[in-house]
């Protein structure tokens, strides 16, 4: 794997750089090359993060390249190299991301194509029972809670079969290899489309190249591309309509439209707005093919779905789930893709930005006006911002619109950002997915380094703090300040370090679930991998003697709990007791000085949902 | 106006990190000082080069393990030198300024020299960066110039004051060169490299200048100080050699001023007869010739044990042991590693008697420190 690494990255930019350019990125290779010995010699690597270094090296030599690419006078750029660059980067980094056993939805697309392949049908019954996902060192699998049961015991997956289909001739080469490079395939189709896209939307070249890396080199993209999710091919479906919409050719948008909605059934709210931008009213019955192939297989058209979920809800979860997307934690773009961010410099910019942005723009609005108020508007247990990808080629084609009005600096922090997501979600796959606390991981990283409550400082829409509307307000005066004051830098390093310095104070609210609480017993509710879990009131349910220890503020605290068999238990040398009651229960509890406190459980058992200064 | 936001800036950047620092070391207090060297360099060059600043402060934050966090800031300091000073020509940043060049190799001298800031002889510092300054401007106020002026600063102890007359004495040979039409070299790539190099290891930047081929070096986890003996001249000591140790850690005391290959001592070797036989083999007798179980311990092999200091370097001739053996102390420019090395065993050593060479004057000692 390593010989392939740095082959990879010695072809690279022979594919793209010429002359001058080309000889001076050799020297700063050879010369980081050198500083990577340097270092290595001279750190005493621990043996479990060797890879992880070995992953920070190739990723900021990529980033290195990237530059080069983006900044070079010598570069050979067409649609076409910029794809072959995304195949050698997909294919680096599909072993790497199957360093962890496929995860969320992948499986199950994968018992489907398995399914065809070995018994030409969709039943899974048998690969459940056979446990077919050993192979791919799942061996857990079982049908998931409202999974479609046929008339004769068929068991059914609720995803969508085209998927499946698709990677089927991928399976039968390469088995769970094969799937994933089709994905990856695709990943390399829709980055050659966006770059074709972009020359016929008359963007300047500077401009693509420079946004090229964000795009098919950064999360979410490079991670949905090698991975089994039917994002990245959704995506490829909709630059291609868009693509044929633009230029009227109704014999590419309407195979694509119906690859689209063959994926998903959610992207037909997609599909209806790209019919309407395209005023063709017949090509509406596309729509339904989806709708016929579901209750085909299923009985009942909208699958696991309900008509119901088509009806507006309160205002208030469609302003969280909206600003979650934007800035949240765990799954907000501000987070996990900061460079789409800058699209807000293209919204301001509406009428001089090109028409397949505003037409991807609005062909997507009725998809997120469906999106937002859900309640796993973030995706659910999955890689960060699956609800988003497929409309990231929009957004990068709007943000290389407004290229040249990008402050630099900014591009440099985002970048900087951006090769920390990639070094992180290259090394450590698994962490791709997360649990719906309301933390994310790099405060639950922190966390447990200080024993001190960082998360409160990430904003989080999941489980609303106040650091959520700050990074809102930040957000907003990015997006209408007109004047570079040359601050920013300074300004975040600022926050980070006040921050820092604040987190390890003691807050105002404890979750007992949280990382920083240190546990001693007891067990979370509810359990991992709960359904719709973000729904719950989580907690931490502790029995008689078992205790969990923080940081909490002097004074009185309503300690907010839940117990159904009466409990007595103790915080801060004080002794409390509660009677049985099947709702939750506040109680005054006293702190007397600033510090380590323990939370002790005497007798009987309670749920304990958090502590909150009065 | 511009260079008033550029001073809010330095400030702003230089609060930041005071406010983050939270480990104890005289570089991580001396962080606000590397955020007014990052905003500066950024000054000179790229704006983006500010990134540097919020990169320190999460490396403060998030690097507990000593070294590795040293090493991050050299690693992020080494970058933003390089970027500033090995930019492609066509938008060399350091030519905005006409006295970029000059400036750049201030801010070096004080990454290198004015760590710890307690330590700082100010006079002396002063003289130094006037010289470094006119050094680079006579070269020609190349990348080159650059790298010999940091360079020739770098190796200067300035203690005693005599020491000064090394950058002077580079600085006229540098104008004499260039009077007799030396041309201007740039050597922007191996200038920048050197000094990325020496900037990496900012942190201990006193190694760097009086140990230099340290760093270079695998490092190694620092010897155990199992035992710390001195051995007067013509005395000796006998050890058990503990289980599984493959080289014995020496060094010397008050030994500075010998010369490379002088005779420190020897260190006789006993081993096991036949295996598993406890009957031991007799000592040599006759030990003048150096042979597997007959070893003599030079300079080179170890060295002085406080040789590496600022203060005593300047009268020191020892070079840095073979295999080093030593603890790295104090950082910055004063920082310095012991002279103690490691002198290998042969396989089967169960005992050895370690004898201080005659000839070592009456005050030294040869220090015998472990096993490891």
């Amino acid at each position: 794997m390593i010989a392939a690494t740095v082959l990879a990255l010695l072809v690279l930019p022979l594919v793209a750089l010429r002359g001058r350019t080309l000889f001076r990125y050799f020297a700063v290779d050879a010369g980081t090359w050198l500083f990577a010995w340097l270092l290595w010699r001279r750190i005493p690597v621990p043996p479990t993060h060797v890879y992880l270094a070995c992953v920070a090296v190739t990723v900021i030599k990529l980033a290195t390249f990237s530059l080069f690419l983006a900044l070079g006078k010598q570069v050979r750029w067409s649609a076409n190299r910029a794809a072959l660059i995304a195949a050698i980067v997909y294919a680096l980094t599909i072993p790497a991301m199957l360093r962890a056993p496929i995860d969320g939805d992948e499986p199950y697309y994968l018992l489907v194509t398995d399914s065809v392949v070995r018994d030409f049908d969709l039943d899974l019954a048998n690969q459940y029972r056979t446990r077919v996902g050993t192979q791919w060192r799942r061996d857990d699998l079982v049908p998931l809670f409202g999974d479609p049961v046929g008339k004769h015991g068929e068991q059914y997956s609720r995803h969508e079969p085209f998927l499946a289909l698709l990677m089927v001739p991928g399976y039968l080469l390469g088995g769970l290899y094969g799937a994933v490079a089709t994905i990856a395939l695709f990943g390399v189709l829709l980055v050659r489309s966006t770059v074709r896209w972009m020359e016929d939307e008359g963007i300047a070249e500077n401009a693509i190249r420079g946004v090229f890396p964000f795009f098919a080199l950064a999360p979410p993209v490079l991670f949905y591309a090698t991975r089994i999710w039917p994002e990245v091919p959704a995506a490829f479906f909709f630059v291609e309509a868009l693509r044929g919409v633009r230029e009227y050719r109704v014999k590419r948008w309407i195979p694509a439209v119906l690859g689209l909605v063959l994926l998903k059934l959610r992207f037909v709210l997609v599909a209806i707005g790209i019919v309407a931008s395209a005023r063709k009213k017949l090509a509406l019955v596309v729509l339904v093919v989806p709708l016929l192939v579901v209750w085909f297989i299923t009985g009942d058209p909208t699958n696991v779905h309900t008509w119901r979920e088509l009806i507006p809800l309160a205002p208030m979860q469609y302003v969280v789930g909206f600003c979650g997307l934007l800035v949240d934690g765990m799954s907000g773009l501000l987070f996990q893709a900061p460079f789409y961010l800058f699209v807000i410099v293209a919204l301001t910019s509406w009428k001089t930005t090109p028409r397949g942005f505003r037409t991807g723009i609005l062909a997507s609005l009725l998809y997120i006006f469906y999106l937002a108020p859900r309640g796993e508007w973030f995706g659910g247990w999955a890689p960060p911002l699956r609800y988003l990808v497929f409309l990231m080629p929009v957004l990068a084609l709007g943000i290389a619109s407004v290229w040249d009005k990008l402050p630099r600096v900014t591009i440099a922090l985002v970048s900087a950002w951006t090769i920390g997501l990639l070094i992180h979600g290259v090394a450590f796959p698994w962490r791709l997915f997360h649990e719906f606390t309301g933390e994310n991981a790099m405060g639950e990283w922190l966390s447990l380094l200080y024993h001190a409550d960082f998360s409160r400082f990430f904003p989080s829409f999941i489980r609303l703090n106040d650091a959520a509307w700050w990074a809102l307000l930040a957000l907003v005066l990015f997006g209408v300040r007109r004047q570079r004051l040359r601050f920013e830098i300074p300004l975040l390093a600022l926050a980070v370090a006040i921050g820092f310095h604040c987190a390890r104070q003691p807050g105002r609210t404890i979750h007992f679930e949280d990382a920083h609480v240190l546990h001693d017993g007891g067990k979370l509710y509810p359990d991992h991998y709960t359904l719709m879990r973000a729904t719950y009131r989580g907690g931490w349910v502790l029995e008689a003697n078992d205790s969990v220890s923080f940081l909490a503020r002097e004074g009185t605290h309503e300690l907010h709990l839940i117990t159904g068999l009466g409990a007595t238990f103790e915080v801060a040398g004080r002794a409390y007791s509660v009677g049985s009651n099947e709702r939750y229960q506040t109680v005054f509890v006293t702190i007397p000085k600033s510090g380590r406190v323990t939370l002790r459980v005497l007798s009987g058992a309670i749920n304990a949902d958090r502590l909150e200064a009065r | 106006m511009e260079n008033l936001r550029w001073i809010a800036a330095a400030a702003l950047s230089a609060y930041a990190c005071h406010f983050a620092v939270h480990h104890t070391t005289p570089i991580d207090h001396a962080l606000p000082l590397l955020a007014l060297a990052v905003t500066f360099l950024a000054w000179l060059s790229y704006p983006a080069v500010m990134l540097g600043v919020p990169l320190l402060i999460v490396a403060e934050i998030v690097i507990a393990d000593e070294p590795m966090r040293l090493l991050a800031f050299g690693a992020i300091l080494a970058a933003c030198c390089a970027i500033t000073i090995g930019a492609p020509a066509s938008s060399r940043p350091v030519r905005r300024h006409p006295a970029g060049t000059a400036m750049f190799a201030i801010v070096a001298i004080v990454l290198l020299r004015w760590i710890p800031l307690d330590r700082v002889l100010l006079g002396r510092e002063i003289f130094l960066i006037a010289i470094a300054v006119a050094t680079v401007f006579v070269l020609g106020r190349t990348p080159f110039a650059v790298a010999v002026a940091v360079l020739a600063a770098l190796v200067t102890p300035a203690v005693p004051l005599r020491t000064l007359a090394f950058p002077l004495a580079v600085l006229l040979v540098a104008s004499a060169a260039r009077t007799f039409g030396l041309p201007a070299f740039r050597l922007t790539w191996p200038s920048t490299i050197v000094l990325s190099f020496v900037i990496l290891f900012f942190s201990w930047s006193g190694i760097v200048a009086r140990a230099f081929p340290y760093f270079l070096r695998e490092a190694k986890p620092p010897a155990k100080r199992t035992q710390i003996d001195a051995i007067a001249p013509n005395r000796s000591a006998t050890y058990d050699v503990p289980d599984g140790a493959k080289s014995i850690i020496v060094s010397g005391a008050n030994v500075a001023h010998l010369r490379r290959g002088a005779l420190l001592g020897k260190i006789i070797v006993s081993q096991q007869s036949a295996v598993g036989s406890r009957q031991e083999a007799p000592t040599p007798a006759n030990c003048q010739l150096p042979t597997a179980n007959c070893i003599d311990v030079r300079i080179g092999d170890a060295a002085d044990w406080g040789y590496l200091r600022r203060e005593h370097w300047y009268r020191a001739h020892n070079p840095l042991p073979r295999d080093a053996a030593g603890t790295v102390r104090e950082y910055g420019y004063a920082a310095w590693i012991d002279g103690a090395g490691r002198v290998s065993l042969p396989r089967g050593a169960r005992r050895i008697r370690v004898t201080a060479d005659a000839t070592l004057p009456a005050d030294a000692s040869l220090q015998v420190e472990g096993f490891e």
